[in-house]
């Protein structure tokens, strides 16, 4: 092995090794760079504009008793000032905290419902079987569907005399009459069913790329390292997939937690505020109770909450990706 | 008259000098290579070349006119790349076409020069067909054919044959040779493979780091390298380097395991390179009298067969080198062999690498 | 028992055969390269080996145990992959150490050995850097550790070099052979590139079309190919072969090259191979077998290129439709346009039938 002493770095020299750098007059890349800006600042200025624009027109309106009753155009709302008087409502807002308790159980069992059975049907479809494609297209579909109609569908499903009733009464052999929608605990599992039974093939599409993008030759050393096929599945194949399953993951605790169409249809958030979500409750707040003033102060108050997500999961994702598979 | 002069050329990304001040002259007609590691400025001179790039400082001319403000469209000089960056969805023919539609051409005069190009690279038998069914080097002459048909001044190659396997790149480059004399264009070449840089140029320039280290005929630089660096990339196997002193009667190399009975070797001389193919290598008899005072023993550590020559490699002193011998010697591993070289053969070189005149 | 035999292996996929009934034997601790241009069934037969496919018929017996239905994570080989196939997202250390762990060993057992291997790889100091941005034959020899702490008794490698820049390939070439020397392992090495297989196999076996040509030393392959293909597949360049028709001469038996005139008489055993034979030959000859000789000696050819490179010069001859290569030494002072007479060293001419391209050998 004594031979084994010329290591690449010799023999290739790169030109970071030149030591050579440039004080004098800024290269022209640098140039090129600064008249670029220059040329894009006024997009910048108008996309920086849109975004920011209803943000702060919802900060001003927040601090405000704005109402449509007020008879105010929003840009006087300012005589409504009624200085921090929403956000110290909104901490002893029971009904807001229950609606957000319940917005989080509705989270916390269907993105990971969703993304388990995502990841199993996804290592199904990886390999090759009769008819994938046909069980491919009928998997989709309920991504397809446009939420309201998923709504209806489950609406009508769940009925006391509906199908989901009618099964399980030839399952039991007596019939079954549940009123699915009607109970408290109930509504929220059927809301629950609803929501994974459309989300989960988003969970599966993006775990398949991500899944079919795990190199093969890396399986297959695995492989014939004698790894098992839980062993390889845990030490080359979820590693790999770390960054698509936290994009994947992010995009669902985000859209989950705006979930409203759907419930809406099913329950209106009932029985009473049973299946009350944040979206539900602002819903209800801008056009039943037309305190606008607060909802704004909620919205934000939301909408700082998924930042913090959001930012999380793009520092993780920024970290994976250093990291190239 | 398309030659290309670079004069102080010097070109930097940020921080780091792709190429620094470059002077050189491609002369017109001929088939000019560069060669050198990866990143030591080979594609940056590509660019500045056509136009891709404008120099930091320094002037460059082709035909004699100062280009480096000049557009890449209005200096006429074609590029075949290294992907060979041919149109699939399109025949070899409109593939050859393209350049001469593009600016307009008439109909009849693309026919004919359509014609002309296809006829000297013996393309007219593939012209229909799509790339996707043509074999490697009927790709590439495919994309010569493309790059040619405008007639530029000069053309360019990026490392064009180095995707083909080695038997088809053998022939390949001879048939590069043969269609730049015939067209009398002058071309750079850049590649990575030193056989085939020393079997195409005219000359080559040697590169490191962004500087050109050599230039010179491919012999010229094989023969009388002008430091360790250039002597190590051209050749295979690589020149043996070793570091030597003086001894009695010459100079002793590999702790004296290699004696080099040469009188007029530079005093300030600390290594010595010896091509393989210069070690004289004979069976170690009787303490090797019979062979004069100049061999020493040397142990036989690996032998190669390439066929119609075997690298043998020696273990003399602390120090490791091969010989290229001719043949098949009846050589193996751990015998015991005497070697020598002649003195004439050998290259000295200095406290910094560079080469020593004698 | 790491002996490896091939018996009447066939592989099809669809109506495609990858490999036409292959029988190879390979010995305990040999290095044998299977060698051929693409397509021509290596890689096939070892991923057959390696138990990543299934023969379609035939067996694989390692010593006397036949591989039939063993999966490949119980064969015992050791594979190496064209890219390497390193876990990029772990260190040098638990690519190592992967093996044994998956295997369930102590991890005391696991840093004992980890520890051996890194050591004879010289990777000690680089056991806790990611494998993600290691140089290519750093990568090769994590590789070749994450399998040879398996201790496995076979060793495929399948074009290990082929990613590798042409000036670092010598470098990890004599690196590999050394590897091998050290482990003493059976190895299979797939590859494309004669060179190195001539440099490093024991023995090679020469493919074309899923069928196995010739199997020998690099030597006996280079000096006496079976066939055409093989006679042009190895050697750089290949060898020369002339058409033309076996003749009597007033002193013995000649090749009648047609306008290239005759060849030198030919040695006494090609000449009686030759005597039965009917119909076009192809005269054959090494081109750094060629010498140059008086005028009316040899072929008279003129040069149409001269390219050196290094040591050597290859002079390119040719006269109508035939071509020539000639290998010299660089002091030939042979220019474009000159008429060189060469001929063949008489005891390196080879003569193969022209219609079924096989080597014509004596008895």
């Amino acid at each position: 092995m004594s031979a084994v002493t010329g290591t690449i770095s010799e023999d290739a020299p790169t030109l970071e090794d030149d030591g050579k750098t440039v004080q004098a007059r800024p290269a022209p890349r640098d140039e090129a760079a600064r008249l670029g800006f220059r040329l894009t600042l006024p997009a910048q200025v108008l996309v920086l504009f849109i975004s920011a624009f209803p943000l702060l027109m919802q900060l001003y309106i927040s601090v405000t008793d704005l109402s449509p009753l007020s008879g105010l155009g929003w840009w006087n709302a300012w005589s409504l000032w009624n200085s921090f008087a929403n956000y110290t409502d909104l901490a002893a807002d029971a009904r807001f905290w229950s609606a957000l308790k319940r917005t989080a159980i509705v989270m916390i069992v269907c993105v990971p419902a969703e993304f388990l059975l995502g990841l199993a049907l996804a290592t199904l479809f990886a390999d090759d079987f009769p008819g994938k494609r046909i069980f491919y297209s009928i998997l989709l579909m309920p991504m397809m569907v446009v939420p309201a109609v998923a709504g209806y569908m489950f609406f009508m499903l769940f009925q006391s005399g509906g199908p989901v009733n009618d099964i399980l009464s030839s399952l039991t052999g007596s019939p079954v009459t549940i009123a699915w929608l009607s109970d408290p605990t109930l509504a929220l599992i059927a809301v629950m069913v609803a929501d994974i039974w459309q989300w989960t093939p988003l969970m599966f599409l993006i775990l398949l790329a991500g899944l079919v993008g795990v190199p093969e030759d890396q399986i297959k050393a695995a492989t014939l390292l004698g790894a098992n096929p839980w062993q390889r599945f845990v030490t080359i194949v979820l590693p790999k997939m770390k960054t698509i399953i936290i994009i994947a993951l992010a995009i669902r605790v985000i859209e989950n937690f705006k979930i409203f169409d759907t419930l809406y249809i099913m329950t209106g958030g009932g029985p009473g505020v049973a299946t009350e979500t944040i979206s539900v409750y602002i819903y209800k707040l801008t056009t039943q109770d037309l305190i606008w003033g607060y909802v704004a102060a909620i919205a934000l108050a939301i909408l700082i909450v998924l930042s913090i997500v959001a930012v999380f999961a793009m520092k993780r994702m920024a970290r994976a990706r250093q990291v190239p598979a | 008259m398309a030659d290309i002069v670079f004069r102080n050329v010097t070109k930097r990304y940020g921080g780091t000098l792709a190429v620094d001040d470059a002077s050189f002259t491609v002369n017109d007609n001929e088939f000019f290579c560069f060669f050198g590691p990866p990143l030591s400025g080979k594609s940056t001179i590509l660019r500045l070349v056509l136009g891709l790039e404008t120099p930091d400082s320094g002037d460059i001319l082709i035909g004699g006119k100062l280009v480096n403000t000049l557009s890449p469209a209005g200096r006429n000089v074609a590029m075949v790349f290294q992907n060979l960056a041919l149109f699939p969805h399109m025949s070899a023919l409109d593939n050859v076409r393209f350049p001469l539609v593009e600016r307009g051409v008439a109909e009849a005069e693309i026919g004919t020069r359509v014609a002309d190009v296809a006829a000297k690279l013996h393309i007219g038998h593939i012209l229909h067909k799509p790339p996707a069914q043509l074999s490697g080097g009927e790709r590439q002459r495919v994309a010569i054919a493309r790059a040619l048909v405008r007639d530029p001044n000069a053309y360019l190659m990026d490392d064009p044959i180095s995707a083909l396997d080695a038997r088809l790149r053998e022939e390949t480059r001879v048939e590069l040779k043969r269609i730049q004399r015939e067209l009398g264009k002058t071309l750079i070449y850049v590649t990575h493979d030193q056989e085939e840089a020393m079997s195409v140029a005219d000359r080559i320039a040697i590169l490191e780091h962004g500087r050109i280290r050599q230039i010179g005929a491919p012999a010229e630089i094989y023969d009388r390298p002008a430091s360790t660096y250039v002597a190590r990339l051209l050749g295979s196997p690589m020149m043996n380097i070793l570091k030597s002193a003086r001894g009695e009667g010459g100079v002793e190399a590999a702790e004296g395991t290699i004696r080099i009975a040469d009188k007029t070797a530079p005093a300030d001389a600390v290594e010595i390179g010896l091509r393989p193919e210069d070690i004289k290598v004979r069976p170690w008899v009787d303490g090797g009298r019979a062979d004069g005072a100049s061999s020493r023993p040397a142990r036989v550590f690996e032998v190669e067969p390439l066929g119609g020559y075997t690298v043998v490699t020696l273990e003399a002193g602390q120090a490791r080198l091969k010989a290229l011998l001719r043949g098949q010697p009846d050589i193996r591993p751990d015998a015991m062999v005497a070697i020598s070289c002649e003195p004439a053969r050998v290259h000295y070189f200095g406290q910094s690498g560079g080469a020593l005149a004698r | 028992m790491s002996a490896i035999h091939l018996q009447n292996l066939v592989k099809k996929f669809g109506d495609f055969t990858a490999l036409k009934t292959m029988d190879l034997a390979i010995a305990d601790g040999e290095f044998m390269a299977l060698l051929g241009p693409s397509g021509c069934g290596k890689s096939t037969t070892m991923n057959m080996i390696a138990g990543m496919e299934e023969p379609t018929g035939g067996r694989i017996l390692f010593g006397e145990r036949d591989m039939a239905g063993v999966p490949m994570g119980r064969r015992g080989v050791g594979f190496v992959f064209q890219n390497y196939a390193i876990f990029t997202h772990m260190t040098v250390r638990q690519n190592l150490a992967y093996g044994p762990r998956m295997r369930g060993a102590a991890k005391a057992e696991i840093d004992r050995r980890v520890g051996a291997i890194a050591e004879m790889l010289q990777l000690t100091p680089l056991l806790d850097r990611k494998a993600d941005r290691l140089s290519v034959n750093i990568l090769q020899r994590v590789a070749i550790g994450r399998s040879a702490i398996m201790e496995p008794a076979i060793f495929l490698l399948d074009e290990p070099l082929s990613n590798v820049d042409a000036a670092f390939r010598a470098v990890m070439r004599t690196e590999l052979k050394q590897l091998q020397r050290q482990f003493r392992q059976t190895m299979v090495y797939v590859t494309h590139d004669q060179l190195e297989a001539m440099t490093m196999a024991d023995r090679i076996a020469v493919m074309d079309h899923g069928v196995l040509q010739q199997v020998g030393t690099p030597l006996e392959v280079y000096n006496d190919p079976a066939n055409v293909f093989v006679a042009r597949f190895i050697g750089a360049p290949g060898m020369n072969l002339l058409k033309g028709r076996p003749a009597e001469s007033d002193r013995g038996l000649i090749v009648d090259l047609g306008p290239l005139g005759i060849t030198p008489l030919l040695p006494g055993e090609l000449a009686a191979a030759l005597r039965g034979a009917r119909g076009d030959v192809l005269y054959g000859f090494r081109p750094e077998q060629a010498l140059l000789v008086p005028d009316g000696q040899g072929l008279a050819m003129r040069v149409s290129f001269v390219e050196r490179i290094g040591a050597r010069t290859i002079v390119h001859l040719g006269q109508g439709e035939a071509a020539v290569k000639t290998v010299f030494d660089n002091d030939v002072g042979l220019a474009i346009g000159d008429v060189a007479v060469v001929a063949p060293a008489a005891s390196s001419v080879r003569i193969f039938d022209a219609a079924t391209g096989l080597a014509m050998k004596a008895g």
